[in-house]
């Protein structure tokens, strides 16, 4: 009988996965047919766009390109075509894996289809070039951010800690960041302060959620209202009687010599500041850590089976308060780099990243690998979006904006893929 | 020692050291207080200045001392006489006879504060309370507010209809940014937090969106400003508009909304689902409760008293909609999270931890006005606040309290582990 609830449940399931996944691919194939229709065959067959690759930074100029004319129309309905063929193979192989992934190259062919319409000549805005390397740079900051902050979340809620107070230590690193900055004009000891302050921060978080068992949720949002508003006071109270604390720098480019001459992809990965390669070697050692070490078998075991874990003598408190520590001063770092991208502390400036980073972090399905890609698909769909004002585009840009959210709704009601937490994320912990 | 002994506090000591809900909440407030003093010492130059005098010798201490709490004394003074009543204006009218809309201008500003904040926070409680955390109140209460606007300026009817149909529009408008969070939650199993955390932010670009588009934009305006209400949708001031007072008959939308709060979680057997389902989900489960059912009404419920806010928002102060409405410090589905936990989910709970937070936001502009303590101090009071009542064991062990029954103050909501 039991056996047969079995298989009954998972045929279900799996006819529940298969009308999802069809799902998935019918709005994928809406997605190429608008882009085929709307940018393809509505654009006038003169229409063109030219693509330029020279960065606007002259200083550190890689080797020159020269710009690309496209034909508008032909390009886009080529986009259009593929990212139809993309829906179809999933609507007719409905692969188990990767389903995810198609949909976020659909979402940035999309999103280059329409740089390319909106760029057309002839059209409404007076700019018919796209320079690639700069919205690549552009974005590569706000990526960086996310990166950062899905990274942080990743190292807590593997130990089985929901850290919603990425934001909060955004805003405090980035506070802290620009105090120390401005003063020392040195990022070195501004990355030391908000590294320090977000495992301070995480400290506070591990502190209610693990000695007491307060709710993690909560103390994570109250904790980002607190930042909030001691930012907003500090900035009234300390900032503004003394400005020199927020002069606002930004952190230099450091460039690799030669390897920062490769066009395109030497002013986005080998000219950056500091933070972006420290951001690197972050991901490559995070993942290391969490799947190749005895640490971060520990670490897992405790966010998934926390008992268990207690049970073959890991000290499943100490673990999860090294790594809420840890993935605090992770964001803090993160909040100095967004900070140094930015320039002066600002009110309010970090604008929600720490939940978009929280986003990234469940669409990366709690792997750092998976948060990067999440990060790069969101972080550009978060620059483009403000960047699409400058071509006129019809649409209004706030519809725009509300990309990254509605796909990461999707994700976690599982209509793109299926997501699984670590099973222990968000429990209170009691030794026996 | 029975059980009896140690449940009932027999003596006054003893009451006022066992941790019964309200003094374990009383001494959070005492603690918020405490801490929101302490950020004003560390960043207010003259205390600072004053205390620096100790390296010159100990003469400087009562000195030092006496600075301090004035400082600290003015700005909760500020913040006491700028949302309750200023003591010598009271007798002055008391005296006089004149002057009573002045007076009455502080409680009147923390009354109309209050008003939608009771409503939303109801909103957030119940969903608290049926084992839900509703983070996206704010997102829906802007949907509602816009939702009501859009209804009271484009739609015009006599007053009998216009108002109850605005407020309706609201709680429509709230209900269906709701009802995502619900049905995602009863049948795809998306957790709640996440869903309606990201809905926030879908709802400020939909609200940019909305004050900037041709039908709803002021008409003649190119900023981001909504149509006005007509006189007949919106709450007029239950004073009248020569005095000023700007409270209105709202209260009685927030009164209706605490009864109603009271009797579905007390009275009727929905409610009792509710509560089951908060408590226990697996036992209500056990019990036939339909689990689906109730994610999604208590969502409706919830999100509809948060439409029903952003309505009364905006029909009881600017009568329309611009695009910071309720953003950054206004955003008050945030300021109901706490107020939520503060009350205990409680509707009569709620409506006094509204009152004070309201005060303390009303408080906090006339701390600004007057002493220049940046009035943020108000969020960071109210947050310390709620992370001590969400920590009944730490203000247990701050204060020695007796009776270690913890248990049914720990707030908890369920993580997104499963």
């Amino acid at each position: 009988m039991s056996l047969l609830d079995n298989s009954t449940k998972s045929m279900t399931a799996s006819l529940a996965k298969n009308r999802r996944t069809r799902v998935i691919a019918a709005l994928m194939a809406v997605v190429g047919l608008f882009t085929f229709f709307v940018f393809g065959l509505g654009t006038q067959s003169g229409a063109h766009s030219s693509l330029s690759f020279n960065p606007l930074n002259v200083a550190s100029a890689p080797i020159s390109l020269g710009s690309l004319t496209m034909p508008v129309r032909w390009t886009d309905l080529v986009l259009g075509l593929i990212i139809i063929a993309l829906a179809a193979e999933v609507f007719v192989r409905q692969p188990r894996r990767g389903v995810m992934a198609r949909f976020g190259a659909v979402a940035i062919l999309f999103l280059i289809a329409l740089l390319f319409w909106a760029a057309r000549s002839g059209g409404p805005s007076f700019v018919s070039s796209v320079n690639v390397t700069s919205i690549l740079v552009g974005s590569s900051a706000t990526v960086m951010v996310l990166v950062f902050g899905s990274l942080s979340g990743v190292m807590c809620e593997r130990s089985g800690v929901v850290n919603i107070a990425i934001e909060g230590q955004f805003i405090g690193g980035a506070f802290l960041g620009s105090m120390i900055a401005s003063e020392t004009h040195n990022f070195f000891y501004a990355a030391i302060g908000g590294l320090f302050l977000g495992g301070l921060i995480g400290l506070v978080l591990a502190f209610f959620s693990l000695r007491y068992r307060s709710d993690q949720i909560i103390v994570g949002v109250v904790l980002v209202t607190m930042l909030g508003g001691l930012s907003s006071y500090l900035n009234l109270q300390v900032l503004t009687p003394f400005p020199n604390f927020n002069t606002g720098n930004l952190a230099p480019n450091l460039a690799i010599p030669g390897l920062s001459k490769i066009p395109i992809l030497g002013p986005v990965f080998f000219n950056q500041s500091g933070f972006f390669y420290v951001m690197i070697i972050l991901v490559a050692v995070v993942s290391f850590a969490l799947f190749k070490t005895r640490y971060g078998l520990h670490v897992r075991a405790v966010g998934e089976h926390p008992r268990a874990a207690a049970s073959v003598g890991i000290d499943v408190i100490r673990v999860r308060y090294v790594n809420v520590v840890l993935g605090g001063a992770i964001a803090g770092l993160g909040g100095v780099a967004f900070m140094a991208t930015q320039g002066q502390f600002q009110v309010g400036y970090t604008s929600g990243y720490g939940y978009i980073a929280l986003a990234a972090l469940i669409f990366g399905r709690w792997r750092p690998s998976g948060a990067v890609v999440a990060s790069i698909i969101f972080g550009l769909s978060v620059y483009l979006s403000y960047n699409l004002q400058t071509y006129q585009v019809p649409v209004s840009l706030y519809i725009l904006q509300m990309f990254p959210y509605l796909i990461t709704i999707a994700v976690v009601a599982g209509l793109i893929g299926r997501v699984r937490p670590p099973a222990a994320d968000g429990q209170p912990y009691q030794r026996d | 020692m029975s059980d009896v002994a140690t449940t009932q506090p027999q003596s006054l000591w003893d009451r006022y050291t066992s941790s019964s809900p309200i003094v374990v909440t009383v001494y959070a407030l005492i603690l918020g207080l405490a801490f929101g003093a302490i950020i004003i010492i560390v960043t207010t130059p003259a205390v600072l200045d004053a205390w620096r005098g100790l390296f010159s010798g100990w003469n400087a201490f009562p000195h030092a001392l006496n600075i301090t709490f004035n400082n600290v004394g003015a700005a909760y003074r500020s913040i006491f006489t700028g949302s309750v009543v200023d003591p010598q204006g009271f007798w002055h009218s008391l005296v006089t006879g004149k002057g009573w809309p002045n007076t009455l201008t502080p409680l009147s500003e923390t009354l109309t504060y209050a008003t939608p904040l009771v409503i939303v926070s109801v909103g957030v409680g119940i969903a608290f309370q049926t084992g839900l955390f509703n983070i996206g109140a704010n997102g829906q209460a802007v949907i509602g507010g816009i939702a009501g606007a859009a209804f009271g300026s484009m739609v015009h009817m006599p007053t009998v209809l216009h108002l109850p149909l605005t407020l309706l529009a609201g709680i429509a408008g709230g209900m269906v940014c709701g009802a995502v969070p619900g049905l995602l939650k009863a049948y795809t199993g998306a957790h709640e937090v996440i869903v309606t955390l990201m809905f926030n932010y879908v709802t400020y670009a939909f609200l940019l969106f909305a004050v900037l588009s041709t039908p709803f934009q002021q008409p003649g305006q190119s900023n981001d400003i909504g149509r006005t209400m007509d006189p007949s949708a919106v709450l007029s001031p239950l004073f009248g508009t020569k005095t000023g007072l700007r409270v209105s008959y709202g209260v009685f939308v927030a009164a209706a909304v605490v009864l109603f709060a009271w009797w579905l979680l007390n009275r009727s057997s929905l409610g009792f689902d509710f509560r089951v389902t908060g408590a226990n989900p697996s036992a209500a489960r056990a019990s036939g409760i339909n689990a689906r059912k109730v994610i999604v009404v208590a969502f409706l419920v919830s999100g509809g008293l948060a439409g029903l806010a952003g309505v009364v928002q905006v029909a009881s102060t600017t009568h329309y909609v611009d695009g910071g409405f309720l953003i950054g410090s206004a955003g008050i589905g945030f300021t109901a999270i706490t107020v939520a936990l503060l009350g205990r989910n409680k509707p009569m709970g709620i409506v006094w931890a509204a009152l004070l937070f309201a005060a303390l936001g009303v408080g906090g502009r006339n701390m600004q006005a007057t002493t220049g303590i940046p009035l943020d101090l108000a969020t960071v009071i109210q947050s310390a606040i709620v992370l001590f009542v969400a920590t009944p064991v730490l203000v247990k062990e701050i204060f020695r309290l007796r009776n270690v029954s913890t248990e049914r103050l720990q707030i908890s909501t369920t993580g997104w582990g499963s």
